[in-house]
């Protein structure tokens, strides 16, 4: 189980004021180009995802989905609230390091090692997440099995096609076997192929009781997968339930309807 | 910091570099191929140059100048070689045009009194006739003179060389090759060594940003600390490798130009005695390697900031200035390692190198630059670790919102500092202490002591206030009892009778400077009684206790083991004083003093001990008479077996009594 307590993450930005802008060359030679203020990109969200359930996060660009995301996976520290893992044995974890050892976290922005082979890098991790070596050989088996890598697995990275990385990547994030997944926006910019075979790493995943947290831009793939679907605006919550209670309640019968159905009305609000 | 994961981390940066053919090419490639390839290739090409300026032949003429002429050719043939070129005398009608016409490279012209040579300056083979020209007409000036003397009745050497003058060099050999080697080579090895660590620096900083796979390393179970030390010890152990593969292929290069130009030019035989200069290396290995450490930090620290390849380029250009104008240092006249420039980066290690090739050992200052050269790198791999904390930096790019410091308002209240806050403070205290202490003791003479001691007190007092700290714990502000402060007292004379038998040991192995110690007399005996006694035994007691015992121990008493807390503020405290002498009898002093504070949980306590310490070495200094009448053993000059013997065992029953002392105060 993994819950966000009331996570904020605070940004600063530079706006413009419109008398600024018109003056921008002169105003920027006095060092003054704008107004720095703080806003919040994650505004006290709160939720908790259970084992064997997968949680879609569906939001506009700018939404705060990737800033949420990077909070729970632990690369960035929320300025407020904390994120709180339970594991299998009931023990809880909040130490960032011991989090991420509970995650494998998978975005469009965690390339490779383009320097070495795939085998190599999961020996790396291995020794990161101190899995003994005997121990290690026996998963690198498994993990190459499953995800049918056996004829590049020994190449360097940087050879490979994009749906051998992206196989290569899946892998990083099983190698330690974690109880919760993070992917942000997996499926992005992949063929059909490589698409299918990332959905269906997560049903899988899910079925073995394992913990799926993932963002996407695909409404009908998320309608279908997610158990439970967080719609995001702003850095807040604008909608929680299952896809079939969303579409009920806006009165459609897609997820893609029932999306354009509630950014009207917040935007509206 | 899990050692394991760091080192997993730390295997694969470095295969990580050593597969990038970019580093690899800077890094061995170029010095073992292309530098001895320009520098031998550069010595041919000019040695080509020379002979086929000796062969080739320059064409001269002559103008209203019969007699000279004959004269003139006559020499040029007969003394060719020692004109060294060969010079052809052709007639031309107009000289001028030809001249300007290049048929001719130069010509002699007799305008009454004055002989005059025309040539062209611009071009490279008529300034070659000129300067062939000028030695001939000095040859036949010579001739006529040594003629007109001779005919004068005269002697013509003595006329001409009325004072015999020879030139004696005492240096060695090895001296001036030692001299003319140490003006080159700090700069060539401080640029090398950036070479070096340039291009991993960037590789893991910017590079990895550049490839996207920052993020992925911060999804791994690491701190950013075990992240940081990985990359950077990887980037220094590469920057090293690198400097010491540029020097061994520069200076095999430089030997077969050495060798193969001596033995042209000259034939004497140059007897070089390259033992001599081994001890010099071996220090010039040592400090270039924490060098390499600075280096790499601050290459670090500029690369941070970029976002990819070329950017980082952009941005270490100034920095690569920066340290190789520094290294220029040793080439400035007057230009010395002193306690002044010690401190100086960058400047004090190519004063050191330098000093070292021309065999000027001071081993006091070797420490200065020594540490001051740890506590740069120190600083600066924080200043890194700051930044790769900075999430602004790490996800998107700018920098404007690094934040190297929290303002006082977001401190939590009554917190207690970490190592990093000690490693910090002490680095601050430091260069305040060498840099302003040190001014103000040129400034000041005895008052930049108090100014000094007044750094060290007041530095750690506004830390603390600054963060906030809980600074009743942090400084141990308790009331010692009876059992306590007997121990310290035991423990503070166990301290000064052990340190006299050390100090009595090693002085033979490291001799003190006389000179220093008898500046620091006369200071001392200037001021009336009470000012010495507050400047030299009451401000110290307080102001190190404070930073030592109470700081540093306050810290490391919270996050490591006892006795690492204990030995770690002892060993700092002594190597603070940077002496190598003091070092050893430092360290027994200040065990005293920490172990007493530790286990009373009192600061008073080792405050007291200091005090009676200094105060004894004051009183001695003051008085030696009185003094050498009560304790004739303090004021010898050695020390014999019996008297070792006897104080040995009075420090050691003393400081047994004062073990059981603070014991019992703890289980009290």
């Amino acid at each position: 189980m993994i819950a966000a307590n009331d996570l904020c993450k605070q940004f600063e930005r530079t706006v413009m004021k419109e008398e600024e802008k018109k003056t921008l060359f002169s105003k920027k030679l006095q060092g003054k180009s704008g107004k720095k203020e703080t806003f919040y990109a994650v505004d006290h969200i709160s939720f908790q995802v259970q084992q064997g359930e997968i949680l879609g996060i569906l939001g506009p660009n700018g939404a705060g989905k990737t800033t949420l995301l990077r909070m729970l996976g632990s690369l960035m520290e929320p300025t407020e609230g904390n994120v709180e893992i339970e594991n299998l044995k009931g023990e809880k974890i909040t130490d960032s390091v011991e989090l991420k050892k509970c995650i494998g976290y998978l975005s469009g922005n965690t390339k490779l090692y383009h320097r070495m082979s795939t085998r190599e890098m999961l020996y790396m991790l291995a020794e990161i997440y101190e899995i003994p070596k005997e121990e290690a050989d026996k998963r690198i088996e498994e993990i190459s099995k499953v995800l049918d890598m056996d004829a590049f697995i020994d190449n360097r990275i940087e050879k490979l096609s994009t749906g051998q990385t992206q196989r290569a990547s899946i892998s990083r994030c099983l190698m330690h076997d974690p109880e919760i997944y993070i992917f942000d926006e997996p499926t992005l910019g992949l063929d059909i192929l490589s698409a299918d075979a990332i959905v269906n790493f997560m049903k899988s995943q899910k079925e073995k009781g394992k913990t799926v947290l993932y963002s996407t831009h695909y409404l009908e793939e998320a309608q279908f997968l997610c158990d439970r679907i967080l719609m995001i605006y702003k850095g807040k919550i604008v909608k929680e339930g299952s896809p079939e209670e969303i579409m009920k309640q806006c009165g459609v019968t897609n997820l893609r309807e029932a999306f354009h159905c509630v950014m009207k009305e917040v935007e509206s609000a | 910091m899990n050692m394991k994961r760091m080192g997993a981390l730390f295997k694969r940066e470095i295969r990580d570099i050593l597969r990038d053919k970019k580093t690899m090419v800077m890094m061995i490639l170029l010095p073992l191929v292309l530098y001895p390839l320009l520098i031998v290739g550069m010595a041919m090409v000019s040695s080509a140059v020379i002979q086929s300026q000796a062969e080739k032949s320059y064409l001269v003429s002559f103008e209203n100048c019969e007699d000279l002429e004959k004269e003139i050719v006559t020499i040029l043939k007969e003394e060719e070689e020692k004109i060294g070129y060969k010079v052809k005398a052709v007639e031309e009608d107009n000289c001028k045009e030809a001249l300007e016409a290049q048929e001719i490279d130069a010509y002699l012209s007799v305008e009454g009194k004055e002989v005059g040579i025309y040539y062209l300056s611009a071009k490279e083979k008529s300034a070659t006739a000129y300067r062939a020209l000028d030695e001939a007409i000095e040859i036949y000036a010579d001739a006529l003179t040594d003629q007109q003397l001779k005919d004068a009745g005269l002697d013509a050497d003595v006329i001409l060389n009325p004072i015999k003058l020879k030139a004696h060099d005492l240096s060695s050999t090895e001296e001036s090759v030692g001299s003319a080697l140490g003006a080159f080579m700090p700069f060539f090895i401080v640029t090398m060594i950036l070479l070096g660590a340039i291009y991993p620096a960037i590789d893991v900083t910017a590079g990895e940003k550049e490839r996207g796979t920052l993020e992925t390393l911060l999804t791994l179970p690491v701190t950013n600390f075990e992240m940081i030390m990985s990359k950077f010890l990887a980037v220094s152990c590469i920057a090293c490798t690198a400097a010491f593969i540029n020097v061994l292929s520069m200076s095999g290069a430089m030997a077969f130009l050495v060798s193969s130009s001596l033995a042209a030019d000259t034939n004497m035989s140059v007897d070089i005695n390259f033992a001599k200069f081994v001890p010099g290396i071996l220090i010039t290995i040592v400090v270039m390697m924490v060098f390499a450490l600075f280096v790499t930090a601050a290459c670090m620290c500029t690369c941070v900031f970029a976002k990819n390849f070329k950017e980082a380029n952009n941005y270490s250009t100034p920095l690569l200035m920066v340290f190789m104008f520094a290294s220029y240092a040793p080439v400035l006249p007057d230009m010395e390692l002193t306690a002044k420039t010690a401190a100086i980066p960058v400047v004090n290690v190519a004063l050191l190198v330098a000093g070292l090739f021309e065999f000027n050992y001071n081993y006091a200052l070797f420490g200065v630059v020594l540490v001051s050269n740890v506590v740069y790198s120190l600083l600066t791999v924080m200043v890194l670790g700051r930044i790769y904390n900075s999430e602004a930096v790490l996800f998107s790019e700018g920098f404007a919102s690094v934040k190297l410091f929290d303002k006082r308002s977001e401190m939590k209240k009554n917190q207690m500092p970490g190592i990093g806050d000690s490693v910090l403070l002490m680095c601050i205290v430091l260069i305040l202490v060498l840099y302003v202490g040190t001014f103000a003791q040129i400034k000041l003479g005895f008052g930049g002591v108090a100014v000094q001691q007044a750094i060290i007190l007041l530095c750690p007092l506004i830390y603390a206030w600054y963060m906030k700290a809980d600074v009743k714990k942090l400084f141990s502000f308790k009331a010692p009892k009876v059992k306590g402060v007997l121990g310290g007292i035991c423990f503070a004379f166990a301290g000064v009778l052990l340190a006299l038998v050390v100090g009595a040991l090693l002085t033979p192995v490291f001799p003190q400077s006389a000179e220093s110690l008898k500046a620091m007399d006369e200071m001392i005996k200037e001021q009336p009684v009470w000012v010495i006694i507050l400047v030299m035994s009451v401000m110290p007691a307080i102001g190190e206790e404070f930073l030592f015992r109470g700081f540093l121990m306050g810290t490391l008493r919270e996050k490591c083991r006892p006795w690492v807390a204990v030995i770690a503020t002892t060993l700092i405290f002594a190597v603070y004083h940077m002496s190598l002498l003091k070092m050893f009898t430092i360290s027994i002093i200040g065990l005293g003093f920490t172990v007493a504070a530790y286990m009373t949980g009192s600061i008073f306590v080792s405050m007291m001990m200091h005090f009676i310490n200094n105060f004894t070495s004051v009183m001695i200094s003051l008085y030696p008479e009185q003094v050498g009448k009560m304790f004739p053993a303090l004021m010898k000059e050695t020390l014999g077996v019996v008297e070792i013997v006897v104080i040995t065992l009075i420090g050691v029953v003393l400081a047994v009594a004062g073990w059981l002392l603070v014991r019992g105060e703890k289980k009290a």
